[in-house]
């Protein structure tokens, strides 16, 4: 392969990376972001959940496994949680979790987190962009990837 | 080293009492420099009961084993306590179940052993590979005396000596109803060897590391069945629907299961090298465990199964916690 074809190959390479955001903040976020037209890249999948505290590391792992080549976790800021602390003991979760893949030997760039708060719809947008730039960067995620379905 | 006899004593005293069901100890292995647990039910069984430094095994998972049957008509629940005898991790790992209400404190007459490093079963057989009884076990000043067929080899404690005692953090019983001996001058702590080598390689290089060992691993899942803290009814890993891993056994869903046992030992493994002793492939799960428990110990000033207050890692929250990974 020479260098321009891998830059091509590069090039190309459109990242898919789900996102969990939550029901009251972000979820609402990026709706707004919907509602007032702001452009962003169309990677992202957004799986609702109703905090970011319902967010089981495994959904992240399980997700790299199937072909997401980014996580994004997206709660309220701290103190506006719809359920008092969902997202501070998430933030504990993801601490850990990000340091344990990076330890395995997975980008821990792969798995972000963000407070995107409902009133927040071009932070959303601008939080797209860099996620996927940033992953665009790291190349497609193969390392885990699930082989069979049983 | 611990007096014998004054163990066998304290045992037969524990079991006498009226209020205690059975005592859990060590004995000797049928062969080679295996040790296995002791039962205790009455005076005479107590008589087998040893500590020595190869008593590895965590005793702490089997009074979670008790099987609770459902009573009979006119029939009184046994609230008989469980005596057990426990080294400095067994105790780390016997709070922590009770932090997180798995036992109760009052059930549990805790026969606390101060230890100064266990024997890695692995490098004392591969020492001695032919020999398959030994008379004693002793350690002096920095050497282990093992006497086999009235011969008595002085092999130097850094020979031995399990990894993970390195950085062991309560040589001493955490809690205890009794204890047998003095307690032991705690050790200069070292960081787990290897995790300093790892942390210098780049993100591509450690995946090599880990692939080779997750590669092997054949998903016996005896890291989960060994492990004192793994004590869930229904593992995550068993479950159909969803069904979290899957059970072919190959690279991805190995690493899926690794990083699910390492995760659901966070801020709870009090570090007694259960798995990795049992793992029949020999991946270091240490590594990954110690790895956490530095973290923890790093962003939440946390240390699993130190206090019997304090709240479980992931249950609580600061809001100080670190958070600079956040966009």
């Amino acid at each position: 392969m020479t260098v321009t074809e891998t830059k091509t190959e590069l090039e190309e390479f459109e990242p898919n990376i789900i996102g969990f955001l939550c029901n009251w903040c972000s979820y609402a976020g990026a709706d707004l972001a919907g509602t007032s037209r702001i452009q962003y890249p169309a990677n992202i999948k957004i799986i609702k959940v109703m905090c970011s505290g319902r967010v089981n590391p495994m959904y992240v792992v399980n997700a790299l496994q199937q072909g997401a080549d980014g996580v994004l976790i997206g709660g309220c800021h701290p103190g506006d949680c719809h359920y008092q602390h969902g997202n501070l003991l998430a933030r504990r979760r993801m601490a850990i979790l990000k340091n344990l893949l990076e330890f395995i030997g997975i980008d821990s760039r792969r798995v972000r987190m963000t407070w995107v708060s409902a009133a927040e719809g071009r932070k959303f947008a601008e939080v797209i962009k860099e996620v996927t730039e940033e992953i665009k960067k790291i190349g497609p995620m193969k390392d885990i990837q699930r082989v069979n379905e049983w | 080293m611990v007096d014998q006899q004054l163990l066998i004593d304290e045992v037969k005293k524990v079991v006498s009492r009226d209020d205690v069901k059975y005592v859990i100890g060590y004995k000797k292995g049928t062969s080679g420099f295996a040790i296995s647990p002791a039962f205790a039910y009455s005076t005479e069984y107590a008589d087998k009961f040893i500590f020595n430094p190869l008593c590895k095994k965590n005793l702490a998972a089997y009074p979670l084993l008790e099987d609770k049957l459902p009573l009979k008509r006119e029939e009184k629940e046994d609230k008989r306590k469980i005596g057990i005898v426990a080294k400095g991790c067994d105790t780390r790992a016997l709070v922590q179940i009770i932090q997180e209400k798995g036992l109760k404190r009052e059930d549990l007459v805790i026969i606390g052993i101060p230890c100064s490093g266990i024997i890695d079963h692995k490098k004392i057989t591969a020492k001695f590979p032919n020999e398959t009884a030994y008379s004693t076990i002793e350690e002096e000043q920095g050497f282990y005396k093992i006497t086999i067929n009235g011969k008595v080899h002085e092999i130097a404690k850094e020979e031995l000596l399990a990894d993970f005692c390195s950085s062991c953090i309560a040589p001493n019983p955490v809690i205890y109803d009794v204890l047998i001996g003095e307690e032991v001058e705690p050790w200069n702590l070292e960081e787990h060897k290897n995790l300093a080598v790892l942390e210098e390689k780049d993100v591509g290089e450690r995946w090599e590391y880990w692939k080779e060992h997750f590669d092997r691993c054949i998903r016996c899942y005896a890291c989960r069945e060994a492990c004192p803290l793994c004590y869930c009814k229904e593992c995550m890993a068993d479950l159909l629907n969803p069904q979290w891993i899957r059970r072919s056994v190959n690279l991805s869903e190995n690493t899926a299961w690794n990083i699910m046992r390492a995760y659901h030992l966070a801020g709870r493994c009090v570090g007694c090298g259960e798995c990795e002793s049992v793992c029949p492939v020999n991946i270091p799960l240490m590594e990954l465990n110690k790895e956490i428990e530095k973290d923890v110990k790093k962003m939440f000033e946390y240390s699993a199964g130190m206090d019997l207050e304090e709240k479980p890692l992931f249950g609580t929250f600061r809001p100080d916690d670190p958070e600079e990974f956040i966009m």
